[in-house]
């Protein structure tokens, strides 16, 4: 056992050393001062502690929404749409509510029957999960955007919608000197559900046996039909939770290209993949992703590094860090669909 | 001339599991050298060693006198080694020739050549397979062949087979030996693994015994007895026989009515079978694999859709229930597949609840601690040879896979226990244990159903015998009624 885990140490050591090593090689080709830059991408996001925490809780539940099907080994793309739903109902809900609870629960319901719907199809239609995320990721996308600038639009600011009223708001708290904006707060509570679900009850349970085995499943009296749309909604839930933080935690509007927003549904998916899956990873790595990027924005300004490149250097370093997981689930992956086509 | 000699060959696992303690002899050419041992003696592990699939942590292999170091499977080909696996690595939409020509070819052999030796090879070898047929249309035994020739295309000069029996009906074993016995007087040398005593007599020449990872001996097989070879096994006398008391059955508890299920290609699988399983009686199910028996068992345990008829557990109609509330009817079922019945990633406390999620639960949460105190429990009053209870259970040999299946299925303490091949795979104490824990079973009254193609365990431990044969039970009754050679033939469809 303690082998097992020291192997695993060695793996992260090794995958951060090497991804170091190719971000450093890069910039010193592109005639960069390479330790200045790992410097900066790695603790430069350290400087605003508290920016970087609430970036990091968006990611850290769209990390959950691929983590959690994924563990049904379901693969949700469409984490992305699932968001954007979330933050679309939660700015509508927030117009009519007088606190954030309704908006927040509301973004997540939504999201949630979002992936219900393409688990459901998935499992019951046999249509790929895949294609239908991706397709709804755009249908979301742009129907979003019609709806900033038609029912929602701002009649004193054009290019975004209404904004979120006062009451509805989340904010920063003070904890005796440190400030810690409660979107992080909810975020870890939720991280931590998350875990407890999926490790404790029997839903999670059968949700990770049926992502194993699917005849072990069905042996078990399991439905693995009904654990895999569960674990679509369950992420769909997250996918939608970090729409509706977004929108009643930091913006507190959507603008017209979703500019806050966009791409935030994919980087969960290599924070899911740096968190192994496990929800008490994705925190972590969910905080590290941030600092990279954030790290990343301090190089540019300081160094006068163009975005493109750091990056570059950022995707270098998660990749290196995902990489070895993203393989084993992958084969694990071909090998439970193979099986369930087998048992059908 | 030796082919392969092992020399102080040893392997540490990477979870530290100690698998080989410094394995040394050697295997002549032209011989059928078995391989024996108690379940996780380290036959396998010596094997993928020598196949190149893992790295031994010390000592030296030869074959035919060049020292062998392998750096993958590819390797070892090349140097005239060959492996039919138990689960075999066949691409099913090929066909025949299409896996054969794409094995051989991948390591750069002519396609024109590969051919023209198929064509010789099966001239020479009577190994006849339908070169035009997918394999997903062949039985076990046509895909095994399917196997053994693409090792032989590839040239192997060294044939490894790992229990290759255990998948096999009578009659297909005998073509097997019938063939391997043609190759070794071909020249060929071949590794033989199995834990039934009955084949290391029948086929092998020389024979080597293993123990926890050290060799116990190496014998010519005329020169040992049985009971001598178990006694090396096991380190103990086993005991043959097994001590039937006397029991009147009880109360009918499983009841089949008229039972018909289509099988997964949509044609009927289970023909109108009907039989009654009492308290305290054994009955089994003889036949040779692929009449029906699988499906008859899944529709019983809810697994599968019946068309027509009735399941009545208990004196409460099932039928078409979903596989939970059968379960909490109080049956327990043991599958044929250990990776059906088991999750193998997960550790052993995690397979604890596959079955019983219901016990070890309050609400929607799991209680895990309590399935901790079960699992151990388990491990210690089934002998399950493991470390620690986190070991995922993938990584327990094939036969302490089995006491643990087993053994949590029986401490569920049901009034109907279902088992399917409840000893496949297991060494010669396992089985002996198993058979006993049946017998028990039995004795407090549990009714049983035994589903097994091993005609030795159906006569040993059933009080009826039902044949099937195509979906139907074609003959039932007091197994005292029958003889060996009268359910051969019913298994074979004739009806004496
Ligand atoms: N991948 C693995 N990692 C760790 N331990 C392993 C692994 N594979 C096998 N072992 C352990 O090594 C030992 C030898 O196992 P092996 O599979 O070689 O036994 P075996 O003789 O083939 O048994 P069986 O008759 O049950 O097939 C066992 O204790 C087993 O638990
Ligand atoms: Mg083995």
């Amino acid at each position: 056992m303690l082998r097992e885990y020291l192997q695993f140490v060695l793996e992260v050591i090794g995958s951060v050393l090497a991804g170091f090593s190719v971000a450093a090689l890069i910039m010193s080709l592109m005639g960069f001062d390479p330790l200045k830059g790992l410097y900066l991408i790695t603790l430069g996001g350290l400087s605003d502690p508290d920016y970087l925490l609430s970036r990091s809780s968006l990611i850290m539940m769209t990390g959950l929404a691929f983590s959690v099907p994924a563990l049904a080994s379901a693969f949700n793309i469409g984490g992305e749409g699932q968001m954007y739903v979330g933050g679309l109902v939660a700015l509508a809900v927030s117009l009519y509510s007088p606190n954030p609870l309704l908006p927040l629960a509301s973004g997540a319901l939504a999201g949630g029957l979002v992936g219900l719907v393409i688990g459901a199809l998935r499992a019951y239609r046999e249509v790929n999960e895949v294609i239908t995320a991706i397709m709804m990721n755009w249908t979301f996308y742009y129907l979003s955007i019609y709806l900033i600038t038609t029912y929602l639009y701002n009649p004193l600011a054009p290019y975004r919608s209404v904004s979120v009223p006062e009451g509805s708001r989340l904010s920063t708290i003070d904890l005796s000197g440190v400030k810690l904006h409660v979107s992080f707060l909810v975020s870890i509570a939720l991280a931590l559900v998350a875990y407890f679900l999926v490790y404790h009850t029997k839903l999670g349970y059968e949700i990770r046996v049926s992502g194993l085995s699917r005849r072990s499943a069905v042996y078990a009296g399991i439905n693995p039909r009904r654990t895999f749309t569960l674990s679509m909604a369950l992420g769909g839930v997250f996918g939608g939770f970090s729409g509706a933080l977004n929108v009643i935690g930091f913006t507190y509007y959507m603008d017209q290209l979703l500019t806050s927003m966009y791409g935030m549904g994919f980087d969960g998916i290599g924070v899911a993949l740096m968190g192994r899956n496990n929800p008490i990873g994705i925190i972590l790595s969910s905080i590290f992703f941030s600092m990279l990027l954030l790290g990343g924005q301090r190089m540019q300004v300081s160094m006068n590094v163009p975005k493109e490149l750091t990056d570059a250097l950022s995707g270098v370093i998660i990749i290196s860090l995902a990489m070895p997981y993203a393989y084993r689930m992958l084969i694990s992956y071909l090998r439970v669909r193979k099986v369930g086509r087998g048992a059908e | 001339m030796e082919a392969v000699s092992f020399e102080e060959v040893r392997k540490v696992y990477p979870d530290g599991t100690y698998a080989l303690k410094g394995v040394s002899f050697s295997v002549e050419q032209g011989e059928i050298h078995g391989l024996l041992g108690e379940n996780g003696a380290g036959k396998t592990t010596l094997m993928r060693i020598l196949y190149g699939e893992i790295k031994p942590t010390g000592g030296r292999i030869k074959v035919f006198g060049r020292e062998a170091r392998f750096s993958g499977p590819w390797d070892a080909i090349k140097a005239g080694i060959g492996m039919v696996y138990q689960k075999f690595s066949l691409v099913e939409g090929f066909t025949v020739m299409e896996n054969i020509v794409l094995s051989s070819t991948r390591i750069g052999m002519d396609e024109r050549a590969v051919r023209k030796r198929l064509d010789y090879l099966i001239e020479a070898t009577g190994l006849k397979v339908p070169l035009d047929q997918e394999v997903s249309n062949l039985p076990v035994g046509m895909r095994q062949r399917v196997e053994i020739l693409k090792a032989l295309v590839r040239e192997a000069k060294v044939l490894i087979l790992d229990e290759p029996t255990s998948v096999l009906t009578p009659l297909e074993v005998r073509d097997l030996f019938k063939v391997l016995r043609r190759l070794r007087d071909d020249g060929l040398t071949i590794i033989f693994i199995t834990h039934k005593l009955k084949e290391v007599r029948e086929i092998t020449d020389r024979v080597t015994v293993l123990r926890r990872g050290r060799v116990v001996g190496t014998h010519r097989t005329e020169e040992v007895s049985d009971v001598e070879l178990a006694r090396m096994m096991v380190g103990r006398e086993v005991l043959f026989q097994l001590s039937r008391k006397k029991v009147s059955p009880g109360r009918p508890v499983l009841k089949v009515k008229d039972l018909w299920v289509e099988g997964d290609d949509g044609v009927w699988a289970v023909k109108g079978a009907s039989l009654t399983v009492r308290e305290g009686e054994i009955v089994g199910i003889a036949g040779v694999q692929g009449n029906g028996q699988k499906e008859l068992v899944e529709a019983i345990v809810g697994i599968r859709k019946a068309q027509r008829g009735q399941v009545i557990i208990g004196g409460e109609e099932l039928t078409g229930r979903a596989t939970r509330e059968v379960y909490d009817r109080g049956l327990a079922y043991i599958p044929d597949l250990r990776p059906v019945g088991l999750v193998m990633e997960m550790n052993l406390v995690e397979n604890v609840v596959l079955t019983r999620i219901k016990e070890f639960s309050s609400g929607p949460v799991i209680e895990w601690g309590r399935a901790r105190e079960e699992a151990d429990k388990i491990v210690k009053s089934f002998n399950v040879l493991v470390d620690s209870l986190n070991t995922p259970v993938g990584r327990l040999s094939g036969g302490n896979q089995q006491k643990f299946m087993l053994g949590r299925e029986i401490s569920r303490n049901p009034s109907l226990v279902i088992a399917s091949e409840p000893t496949h795979g297991l060494d010669v104490a396992a089985t002996e244990y198993v058979r006993k824990k049946i017998l028990e079973l039995r004795d407090s009254g549990k009714a049983i159903l035994l589903v097994s193609t091993d005609l030795d365990e159906v006569f040993q431990l059933s009080d009826r015998i039902a044949v099937m044969y195509e979906g139907k039970i074609i003959a039932e009754g007091p197994s005292e009624s029958f003889s060996l050679e009268r359910i051969g033939l019913l298994m074979g469809g004739v009806r004496a």
